[in-house]
């Protein structure tokens, strides 16, 4: 029997047909827009999964590996003659993906500017009439800038190397990967040593301490 | 593996076979703490339990993208919280280790405990991400440098590597 751990039985939760998903965001209609609701909800669809909400403030794209690996297998397969490369590939990974493409990040923006919408992402909202406790620092409107003219040139990216590698990988253990241990865990490996030591100052890290001989 | 501690994981450690109890994402929010404005909520439906393969890349599934706005690196506190589904065998010591980096370097190691899970449940949890100090230089460099940010997220149940998830960021979102 399929149960909740709440005890509340497991109801199957219908989404869409596998045939009426959309790779394009598919938004529902906005509701008006006023000072109790300063964010329209953002919601669609992006490889079977349903959006309910995206707060424009935070978070302006969303997007799976399957999206990616499809519109770059539509460009790939697209006119050569119009697809131009923007800027050098800053990595060592090939990509057939040319880097003007834009890599389907299901974007806010999309429907934002179709309807007219005044748009500040970069304010934090203040909740419940109360400022936040964080101060904007001088540095903030350079910040600012940045991300203003760099927003066209994140839609660039390459494909993640994880995507283009497609060869089969072991499974291991937490013991042999020993993740949660690096921070303590004592080696006389220098190179270990010198990554444990780089990465002592993480907030809530433990102190690694080394007896020196 | 030494070699890998210092960035994210150019590959995946796991296959998808590998997840034998059939542990399943089926939602998934992130609020902010302070506030508790929610960022985020998605959901999907359930994998079939029939076997199938995806058509596609069988890693395409484990792989996501964010766009985030400069304003997400000011937040201190993140609670994000999963829905999941397990399959017909209970799961002892469920756990998360995520690392985030910025290129080749560290950002912060996070270790979450799920716990134990009953057969055939669907489960929920938060746990809350406290933000690393970052410098302003580190911020703007996440910045001019999108998806440069990636992550690892290894599941494992009694100590064995059973899922292994991946994503990137981009912190220079707007209009």
């Amino acid at each position: 029997m399929e149960m909740e751990i709440s005890g509340v039985s497991r109801t199957h939760v219908s989404i869409l047909p596998a045939a009426d998903i959309k790779a394009t965001l598919k938004p529902e209609a906005e509701r008006p827009r006023c000072a109790s609701t300063p964010c329209s909800p953002i919601r669609g669809t992006v490889a079977g999964y349903q959006i309910l909400h995206m707060d424009s403030n935070y978070l302006v794209g969303f997007t799976t590996g399957e999206e990616l690996l499809k519109l770059a297998h539509k460009w790939s397969e697209g006119n050569p003659e119009k697809v131009h490369v923007s800027e050098p590939v800053s990595s060592s990974i090939k990509s057939t993906v040319p880097k003007s493409v834009d890599l389907g990040i299901h974007r806010s923006s999309r429907i934002f500017k179709a309807k007219g919408r005044y748009y500040q992402p970069y304010d934090i909202p203040a909740a419940s009439g109360r400022r936040r406790r964080r101060m904007p620092s001088s540095s903030d409107t350079f910040l600012r800038s940045l991300a203003h003219s760099e927003s066209g040139r994140g839609l660039h990216a390459p494909l993640p190397l994880c995507l283009l590698k497609g060869k089969g990988a072991q499974s291991k253990s937490l013991d042999y990967l020993n993740l949660d241990k690096i921070s303590i865990k004592e080696s006389s490996d220098t190179e270990v040593l010198q990554y444990q030591l780089q990465h002592l100052t993480l907030r809530g890290e433990r102190v690694f301490t080394r007896n020196k001989t | 593996l030494s070699a890998h501690l210092g960035r994210c994981f150019p590959d995946y450690l796991c296959s998808p076979e590998e997840n034998v109890h059939m542990i399943d994402f089926t939602r998934f929010k992130i609020r902010d703490m302070e506030t508790g404005t929610v960022l985020f909520e998605i959901t999907k439906p359930p994998t079939p339990g029939n076997g199938q393969t995806q058509k596609c890349d069988p890693n395409a599934g484990r792989f996501v993208r964010y766009q985030f706005t400069p304003a997400f690196l000011q937040l201190r506190q993140v609670g994000a919280t999963v829905e999941f589904t397990v399959g017909d065998t209970p799961i002892n010591n469920f756990r998360m280790i995520e690392r985030h980096y910025f290129r080749d370097q560290l950002l912060k190691s996070f270790d979450f405990e799920f716990g134990f899970c009953m057969p055939s449940s669907k489960n929920t949890c938060e746990h809350i991400y406290e933000f690393p100090t970052l410098s302003e230089e580190m911020m703007r460099e996440m910045i001019l440098h999108p998806y440069e940010t990636q992550s690892d997220s290894f599941y494992f149940v009694d100590n064995k590597l059973v899922m292994h998830n991946k994503a990137d960021y981009s912190y220079s979102g707007g209009p």
